[in-house]
């Protein structure tokens, strides 16, 4: 009566290996997911192969044609001005600002910085979010014309990071917003935050806009 | 970014193939030496008479690029961490040392080969399994 929902690797192991060496004692009944996870040898999963996508597959009817063309299109014009609004709340902040700095110039891939939420597609978190702060970010995004996405940079804003354990700090901008991309680093660096750009750009070009509304 | 003298006479030197192609994957016109190719099939050029870190540029194989598809040590070599490339470096050739990886793994974020959490400690709580003795 063991559970069906156990992965995969788990059940393709033999059933000696999934058990200590010491333990003589009779298999639990309540097994479930989790503790066969801590049962595993402490090694990562095997990585997958990479399968293509369902948005690779090719196009068999003619609207499917004309609107992946169509979000082809909708989806150029959204990665090429995508307006952040400015959410610098520490240290991530400065290397947000060197991304928009002659150096790296976002200037020229239509990233341009705005100061209101209601003009801003992307919201690029950057920094430690403080219990106090949560409200006025939660409303920040609220604020934000759809579509809307958010970065989270930095080791803060993705988790806690170094404030994880501190009694005022919320452990992780995803326990308030959705977030698209997650830019690990304590601070990432400009290149790494432009990289995390360019993952968004990529998350961008898979959205199925138009394709989606037909399916409707 | 580009001039328009420049990029006319960029186009002159590479030409109008190399010019659309150049286009279509680095947005600029640019022409300069074919310093070396990495196993992945993407070019990397050089022009010293470029402005400062504009000199160096690689032309990807795949047209959804990334830059997470050079090598390693050519990805040293085009960010201006080193100044040779490892072709020319004999400290730099790949696959020498027996710590250096075979492969280079892509990004696979947002495929199914992505990065997945998991915990490596055992669990606090253990869920109650219903389970009904056959009578």
């Amino acid at each position: 009566m063991r559970p069906p929902t156990l992965i995969k690797y788990t059940a393709s192991l033999p059933r000696g290996r999934l058990l200590p060496a010491f333990s003589a004692a009779p298999v639990k009944r309540y097994s479930t997911e989790q503790t066969s996870h801590a049962r595993l040898p402490r090694t990562p999963p095997p990585v997958r192969p990479t399968l293509a996508l369902s948005t690779e597959k090719r196009p068999n009817a003619v609207a499917e044609y004309a609107l992946s063309t169509l979000d082809g299109l909708v989806n150029w014009a959204r990665q090429g001005s995508l307006w952040p609004v400015s959410f610098g709340l520490a240290c991530c902040a400065i290397e947000m600002m060197h991304l928009s700095m002659p150096r790296y110039d976002n200037d020229r891939q239509g990233i341009i910085f705005r100061a209101s939420p209601r003009q801003a597609d992307v919201m690029i978190v950057a920094g430690t979010v403080t219990n106090k702060m949560a409200p006025a970010l939660r409303q920040i995004y609220d604020q934000m014309p759809e579509p809307r996405w958010v970065i989270s940079m930095g080791s803060c804003a993705n988790g806690g990071g170094y404030y994880h354990y501190s009694y005022s700090v919320v452990r992780g901008v995803d326990r308030l917003i959705p977030v698209d991309i997650f830019v690990p680093g304590c601070p990432p660096t400009a290149e790494a935050l432009q990289y995390g750009i360019f993952q968004l750009q990529k998350k961008m070009r898979r959205t199925k806009v138009t394709r989606m509304w037909y399916r409707k | 970014m580009s001039s328009i003298s420049r990029t006319l006479r960029n186009l002159r030197k590479v030409g109008i193939k190399d010019f659309w192609h150049q286009l279509n994957y680095i947005g600029d016109t640019k022409a300069g030496v074919l310093v070396g190719t990495d196993k992945f099939g993407n070019k990397f050029f050089e022009d010293k008479d470029e402005l400062p870190l504009r000199t160096r540029w690689v032309d990807f194989a795949k047209h959804d690029f990334d830059s997470a598809q050079i090598e390693p040590l050519w990805h040293a070599w085009i960010a201006y961490t080193v100044d040779t490339p490892p072709t020319q470096d004999p400290i730099m050739e790949t696959g020498k040392r027996a710590w250096s990886p075979k492969d280079q793994v892509p990004n696979r974020t947002a495929t199914l080969g992505s990065y997945k959490t998991y915990s490596t400690t055992k669990p606090k709580i253990n869920a109650w399994e219903p389970f009904a003795a056959p009578r």
